[in-house]
């Protein structure tokens, strides 16, 4: 605690709470994300967008701050747990796309909806190859074409995700 | 001026060290993440215990959600049921008389195998129902094809135990929590089930692809082709399987050949868990060991005398 806060008013000190409670919203509604993919619906192969990395993403485009790599790699390990993967696959994947987006941003800034969709499709895509590698690197061996089948899934979901991000942005974090 | 100017640099120069703060834990942790990917490697079952728990979190609120849409559906099966129930009790009456022919034929098969095995003293292991439970999840956004059911080691559940449905195998437990356990699908490339040809006998194997289809791999005697519509059943090879299980039915003959799953567990609402065929009994402790003093020639054996040359 600071100086800061000890000089603050106990109003003050509740609305200061209140703010830095709100920093959890990105990393809740990741959460809720992986728990929706775990719906049980068995489908034969992975065809369910990765509407974590998809959070993870939009995050970090619209609130950087609040979703750094490290944060990213917490929720990584979150879905690795929940889909029964090798600890590290997922939860590297998300630390990689928050520091992409961290460095991509810095280096060419904001631009349209449709550019980000094509950004967000491109990361899906080495989701799926960078994935497949770190499983085989983990010792699970398998075809490469069904992951690539759920990049195409993700990209299709991108807007969804988008819309509900920036809704508990206004909502929220405004 | 007897005062120096106030210091702007302070915020920008913490701002500074945050950044780079956030840059090294972000590093460090990417690190730690390569590090476990090659402790996974070495050690595929870390975590077994933390991984139980998450289903468990989880299994509950799927329960929960999905019991009203089962509801909904058991009274949409019961309204059809009361509509249809002249037609389809005409139907099981033709299909009763079938089945009880075919049940006095087999009794007495089942009996004639009977005397024989006794005749030949075999030693049938006795499989055991250990749970029967809903699907309550599942890793369709995942690479590893599995669901999640609602059984545990609570109930008696335990890793690598094989899980089927009404009409075919559905996989094998992978690890449980307490009221929830993880099932590897066929589908999943890491799934490999021994299996004979019914029609030939053949053994083989069966491996998912992460697709709808497996893959039947390794039969032996390639010199007989497979047909489409060939029926595959477990072996009871492995240990895990019990024989006689429905697996899938031959699709494609060409190489690779191709099978469909019998079991769809799309469509699956109940499953059954049972104790392994013949378990695997853990490894006996190796005896360490020893080295050989120094004084006792290191270890070195004498050469013993030469054997006398062949022929």
């Amino acid at each position: 605690m600071s100086a800061d806060y000890r000089l603050r008013s106990p109003a003050d000190r509740l609305r200061w709470l209140v703010a830095s409670w709100r920093a959890i919203v990105p990393a809740a509604t990741i959460l809720v994300l992986l728990f929706l993919m775990t719906v049980p619906i068995v489908l034969p192969w992975p065809a369910l967008p990765q509407l974590g990395l998809l959070g993870v993403f939009v995050w970090a485009t619209f609130q950087p701050g609040l979703m750094p790599p490290y944060v990213a790699f917490v929720l990584g390990l979150v879905a690795d747990l929940l889909f029964g993967l090798p600890f590290g696959v997922e939860a590297l994947l998300f630390a990689l796309t928050a520091l992409f987006v961290r460095i991509f941003e810095r280096r060419f800034g904001h631009h349209r909806f449709g550019f980000d969709w094509g950004v967000a499709a491109l990361v899906a895509v080495a989701h799926g190859v960078l994935g497949w590698w770190f499983l085989g690197l983990a010792g699970v061996d398998g075809p490469l074409r069904p992951l690539l089948l759920q990049a195409l899934t993700t990209t299709a979901a991108y807007p969804l995700v988008v819309l509900l991000c920036a809704r508990l942005q206004r909502s929220w974090l405004a | 001026m007897d005062w120096s100017p106030p210091s702007r640099r302070s915020a920008s120069r913490r701002e500074q060290n945050l950044a780079l703060i956030g840059a090294v834990v972000s590093g460090a942790v990417i690190a730690v993440g390569v590090l476990m990917l090659l402790i996974d490697r070495v050690n595929p079952d870390q975590g077994s215990r933390l991984r139980g728990a998450a289903l468990d979190v989880v299994t509950p609120v799927w329960s929960a959600v999905r019991a009203p849409v089962d509801g909904l559906a058991r009274m949409n099966g019961d309204i059809s049921d009361y509509f249809d129930a002249i037609d389809k009790n005409r139907a099981l009456g033709l299909e009763l008389q079938a089945s009880r022919a075919a049940a006095q034929r087999a009794g007495a098969l089942a009996a004639e195998n009977r005397q024989l095995r006794g005749l030949l003293k075999v030693v049938e292991p006795q499989v055991r129902l250990v749970a029967t439970a809903r699907l309550a999840g599942a890793s369709s956004g995942g690479a590893l094809r599995s669901a999640v059911i609602s059984a545990g080691s609570l109930d008696g559940v335990r890793p690598g135990q094989p899980v089927r449905a009404g009409n075919g195998l559905i996989g094998r437990t992978l690890e449980t929590g307490g009221h929830a356990s993880r099932v590897l699908l066929l589908t999943d490339p890491a799934s490999r089930v021994p299996i004979i040809v019914e029609r030939t006998g053949q053994a083989a194997l069966v491996m998912g692809t992460n697709s709808p289809q497996v893959e039947v791999r390794d039969r032996i005697g390639d010199d007989v082709p497979l047909r489409v519509g060939d029926r595959l059943v477990t072996s009871g090879d492995g240990g895990i399987f019990p024989p006689g299980v429905p697996v899938a039915i031959v699709s494609r003959v060409a190489e690779p050949p191709l099978a469909r799953l019998l079991a769809d567990p799309h469509g699956v609402g109940l499953v059954s868990v049972e104790t392994a065929y013949l378990p695997v009994p853990p490894p006996p402790a190796e005896a360490p060991a020893t080295p050989v003093p120094r004084e006792a020639g290191g270890g070195r054996v004498k050469p013993a005398a030469p054997l006398p040359p062949p022929g």
